[in-house]
């Protein structure tokens, strides 16, 4: 190890970044290129009567106008979630393939135009008439027709988990808990809109594509197409976010590529932001119920745990609720079911922390309640719940860290000595309340072998590549650190390559085990690359290596030296020059352990929460937030706690702001825009501190990666609604908080109180 | 969404502005800032066919002391308002509102001018105009006009200026000795945001920000001051003769509820200043 794992390294691609000489997938140029622009459905439910494009067909510009009059047909193609390393349509349904009309903003025609104005506008002259059927666009409105699947999550996991028995549980409980919670719809919002650029030339497709998994979007396409993936390359350089809206691939992707064919140029298709909340799926609406069991002395007896959720006509999709939740505390008994009610939105999606952010919510808010309730201190009721095993199969942790997280991010914070009554402190017009809770998020070895390329100069610098993708997560820069690492020379003699489907396999980044996954692939071919030049060395009876104990020699800065004597050695340039060698290459390989490895497989955390709440207004504002995470090996903390703080910042965001609501009356999102859909800016950002916890993980691949991101917002949302219980006495049952309910409960301030009128706010 | 097809005119002076105006008739508009009239183009809201730009006419850009009450050109951009030393003296005010505007990028560009025409009643500066009292100068073809403050917002968008008629100028009287207290209350969800509600106070004058279809006097709060009440008993006046909207930031009572807490903390901010 050469020591530059672990540095605090700046992201290779900031500058090209903030000069703009990054090229996204919506700015590349190619002559002859095309706009599209997609019409979507007006309505969330009927049939198409009658498609006039004649005016469009006329406008300015127009090259072409699909609709389901003329629209080739494409195959069925099975929803699987992106990390199994296949095809991966967003849903299973494919637009335009008939005349009816499942959602509103369904692709219904796709205009393509020299221009993008005139694309736009011939989009609005396309004449369409329907016959609208009633729709079910929210959990109230199906919930009489709720029904239990066998499968969720694309099919790839159990609606149902069971572990012992919870009638007894609750029968041997002392204390019982049952908390009832509603969550608004959720959309991604990566500030680049999901685009792609189609280029055919003959029978070979090339696509531009923000995405999260360029082999995803070749498989994908090929599978729909019926075409062979060896002729579809993908490239994706540079991606302006994610957050899971570019995990899966959604039929535009598909759409730009028929467009093209059809109109014979490449074709651009940049979705307009409005679009952006109905092409690229959401979290869905939810509910979940939580009943816990606890005996006096605080130990979990028995966790019942159920959702209902809102899914789309043609998949049984629903994040999953209790992976994390079923995990986290040793309870004899769990049950958890998910149950589904068929609606008329598109088949929803993973989106930040899927499943776990809203279902560790619930636990941990119904955590803190027992903890009030039994009067033990919420840090210590975990304590005495936690386990050394995985609940649900009995194996070890394959590495765990939690008992730290708590201790030194409860340090961090200031936790000791916390006055547990609620509405115990109060500055001004200000209620002050900390809050804590658990993170965990699973580490998933769906994925197939890893493979990356490593490429040595005789000079000693190299190229290594793999076809992963950089969405703004800082892969490319730890990989080039992981490479640098592994060969044994300096950061700046490594260029790491990606985004490109010709090169070696790696799987889709989702699920934050991008860089678990890809550094082991990329460390394998590295270090191999190494192995080989050592070998030779140590076998060449002109090396000063020669005879030498290969597993005793070390390379630093291009230069093979016996470990302990950094006088005996050589580097790789005059070992390769030598031997007339102009480059030197392999390829690593990574295959992650069976699904049914001995080892329980979660990251953990825990994560603290100091809100302000006005008394009289109801308006929360986090003043600081300390998260404490056990990621495994750190890779580069610069980077890590990035991740980590923007997921914290986004479970601030689940708490207090995000949320999409439909307007039931057209079936359509209310608030379909930034202006509407509300995030926060960093003017909202509260000092947020992060503890990294490196714990040694023997199981996860060769350098004991867990991974960072998604598990920075699980658990966030819960701290900040336990503070706002610590802080007004109010129990949140709904996320985003609704500021009018959480007022209606609150002590009325100096100034409502005299003005003598306290509303109904309910 | 892209704009609708339109010219494109520069006017250097306001004379030339008046001309350009003159020329084209209803179908121009004036742009200062762009950050209201762009947006709505975009939307297509607005669909002007000729924008006479005013961006050259550096003559209507001032903050000046003069007899007995400030003028300023209504191009004087949001910045420059909140980074005026003469306004931190004399009118805080205002100066303290124009930087609660958006964020840095909106307030150097939007004007003082292009806010009040554009009337919309969630904006900052018109309920601030209202509370200080200003007199709002228009300049036509046959002329310059005062108009009150208290007369000029008509309702969403609708302001008392003819077409051809540019604002060239706000005159705001010099607050009196015994009204020197002043606030401004904002309150959003999320930083930069547009104000869900908001109270501008200066002395025992008190405007509303969106508790109407324009900006508003809480008549009254200022009865009830007027009466000898206290800010808290005032206070509870506010939501009086208002007609705030429900949408998805907030429903009519929780705005009427924000208007009296903001109200009360307002006049107490006030009289501590
Ligand atoms: C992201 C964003 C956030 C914002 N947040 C806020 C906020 O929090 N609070 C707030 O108050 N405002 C906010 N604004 C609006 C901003 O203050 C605008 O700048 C202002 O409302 C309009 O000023 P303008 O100079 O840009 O006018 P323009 O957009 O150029 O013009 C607006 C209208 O006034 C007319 N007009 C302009 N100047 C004159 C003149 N001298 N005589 C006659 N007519 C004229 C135009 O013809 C047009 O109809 C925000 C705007 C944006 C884009």
């Amino acid at each position: 190890m050469s020591g530059v794992i672990g540095q605090a390294v700046s992201r290779i691609d900031g500058p090209a970044k903030v000069t703009g000489s990054a090229h996204y997938s919506g700015e590349i140029a190619l002559p002859g290129l095309a706009y599209a622009e997609i019409v979507g459905a007006r309505v969330a439910s009927g049939r198409i009567t009658s498609i006039d494009t004649a005016q469009a067909e006329d406008a300015e510009g127009v090259a072409g106008i699909l609709t389901h009059l003329n629209m080739p047909k494409v195959n069925n193609v099975p929803l699987l979630p992106s990390l199994i390393g296949g095809p991966a349509p967003g849903e299973t349904f494919f637009p335009m393939q008939d005349d009816v009309v499942h959602y509103a903003g369904q692709p219904v025609a796709i205009v393509v135009a020299d221009g993008l104005e005139q694309a736009q506008h011939a989009a609005t002259l396309v004449q369409i008439s329907y016959a609208e059927t009633p729709s079910i666009t929210t959990i109230d409105q199906g919930r009489a027709d709720a029904y239990e699947p066998e499968k969720i999550f694309g099919g790839l996991m159990p609606a149902q988990t069971r572990r012992g028995n919870v009638e007894d549980g609750f029968a041997a409980a002392d204390l019982l808990i049952d908390a009832p919670f509603r969550f608004a719809a959720n959309h991604h919002n990566p500030i680049e809109a999901l685009t792609t650029t189609a280029v055919w030339d003959g029978d070979q497709l090339t696509l531009y594509d923000s995405c999260q998994g360029i082999k995803a979007v070749q498989l994908t396409v090929a599978a729909l197409l019926g075409l062979s993936p060896s002729k579809i390359r993908v490239l994706t350089r540079y991606v302006g976010g994610a957050f899971g809206a570019k995990a899966m691939v959604w039929p535009h992707v598909t759409l730009t590529a028929l467009a093209a064919q059809y109109v014979r140029r490449p074709v651009r298709l940049a979705l307009p932001r409005g679009q952006m909340f109905t092409s690229c799926g959401h979290r869905e609406e939810q509910e979940q119920h939580i009943e816990l069991g606890a005996t006096s002395d605080g130990k979990l007896t028995a966790i019942r745990h159920h959702k209902i959720s809102i899914t789309s006509p043609f998949d049984d999709w629903a994040e999953p609720a209790f992976g994390v939740a079923s995990q986290l505390y040793a309870c004899p008994g769990f049950e958890g079911v998910h149950r589904l009610v068929r609606g008329n939105t598109m088949t929803p999606t993973f989106t930040r922390g899927p499943g776990e952010a809203v279902g560790v919510f619930t636990l941990e808010c119904a955590m803190d309640e027992l903890a009030s309730e039994l009067g033990i201190d919420p840090i210590e009721l975990r304590l005495r719940n936690i386990t050394d095993v995985d609940p649900n199969t009995g194996h070890p942790w394959s590495s765990y860290g939690l008992r730290e997280c708590f201790e030194r991010g409860a340090r961090r914070f200031g936790w000791a000595g916390r006055n547990p009554q609620p509405r115990s402190e109060r500055h001004g017009n200000w209620l002050i309340g900390t809050g804590m809770a658990t993170a965990g998020y699973p580490i998933a070895f769906f994925m197939h072998t890893q493979r990356a390329r490593a490429h040595l100069y005789a000079d000693g610098t190299a190229i290594v590549q793999t076809a992963t993708q950089e969405f703004g997560t800082g892969t490319s820069t730890v990989m080039t650190q992981v490479a640098a690492d592994g060969l044994g020379i300096g950061l700046r003699d490594v260029r790491f390559e990606f985004g490109d489907t010709d090169l070696p396999n790696a799987g889709s980044p989702v699920g934050s085990n991008g860089a678990m996954m890809v550094s082991a692939a990329v460390h394998n071919a590295a270090t191999a690359v190494r192995d080989q030049l050592i070998t030779l060395a140590v076998s060449d009876s002109q090396s000063p290596l020669h005879g030498a104990d290969p597993a005793g020699v070390v390379v630093a800065g291009g230069r093979m030296t016996l470990a302990g004597d950094a006088n005996t050695g050589e580097t790789y340039s005059s070992l390769m020059q030598r031997h007339i060698m102009s480059d030197a290459e392999a390829i690593g390989s990574w295959d992650p352990p069976p699904l049914d490895t001995p080892h329980g497989l979660l990251t953990f955390g825990a994560q603290f929460a100091r809100v302000a709440v006005d008394a009289d207004l109801g308006i929360i504002r986090v003043r600081h937030m300390v998260g404490a995470f056990a990621p495994g090996r750190v890779l580069n903390p610069k980077t890590a706690r990035s991740q980590l703080m923007g997921g914290m910042l986004w479970g601030m965001s689940q708490a207090l702001l995000e949320g999409t609501h439909m307007d039931t009356r057209h079936g359509r999102w209310a608030n379909a825009s930034l202006g509407d859909y509300l995030v926060p800016v960093n003017a909202d950002a509260p000092d947020v501190d992060v503890e990294l916890i490196e714990v040694e993980d023997h199981v996860t691949g060769p350098l004991g990666v867990k991974g960072v991101g998604e598990i920075g917002q699980v658990g966030a949302a819960a701290a900040i609604a336990n503070a706002v219980y610590h802080a007004t006495g109010y129990r949140v049952r709904e996320l985003p908080i609704a500021v009018e309910h959480l007022l209606a409960h609150l002590p009325s301030g100096p100034a409502s109180a005299a003005a003598g009128a306290q509303p109904d706010l309910t | 969404m892209i704009p609708a097809p339109f010219s494109y005119r520069r006017a250097g002076s306001v004379a030339e502005a008046l001309d350009l105006c003159t020329e084209y008739g209803e179908d121009a508009k004036f742009l200062a800032g762009g950050h209201s009239l762009l947006p709505l183009m975009k939307l297509r809201l607005a669909m002007p066919e000729v924008l006479i730009d005013l961006g050259p006419v550096r003559e209507l850009s001032y903050v000046r002391e003069e007899d007995g009450h400030i003028a300023i050109g209504a191009l004087t951009r949001h910045h420059d308002l909140e980074h005026s030393e003469m306004l931190a003296r004399v009118l805080p005010l205002l100066a303290h509102a124009a930087g609660q505007v958006g964020d840095p990028q909106v307030r150097h560009r939007g004007t003082i001018g292009g806010s009040l025409a554009h009337s919309d009643p969630a904006s900052d500066l018109p309920a601030t105009v209202l509370a200080l009292d200003a007199t709002l100068v228009a300049r036509g073809p046959a002329g310059s006009r005062e108009i009150a403050a208290a007369d000029f917002f008509q309702g969403l968008f609708e302001t008392e200026l003819e077409p051809d008629e540019l604002l060239t100028e706000i005159r705001v009287p010099v607050p009196a000795a015994g009204a020197a207290g002043w606030s401004f209350q904002k309150f959003t969800k999320r930083a930069i945001d547009w104000a869900i509600v908001g109270v501008a106070v200066q002395g025992s004058a008190v405007a509303l920000v969106n508790m109407a279809g324009t900006p508003v006097r809480a008549a009254g709060v200022e009865a009830a001051l007027a009466g000898g009440a206290t800010p808290a008993e005032a206070a509870a006046h506010a939501a009086e003769g208002t007609s705030p909207a429900d949408d998805i930031n907030a429903s009519p009572a929780y705005r009427e509820h924000l208007a009296r807490v903001l109200v009360e903390r307002a006049l107490l901010e006030a009289q501590s200043v």
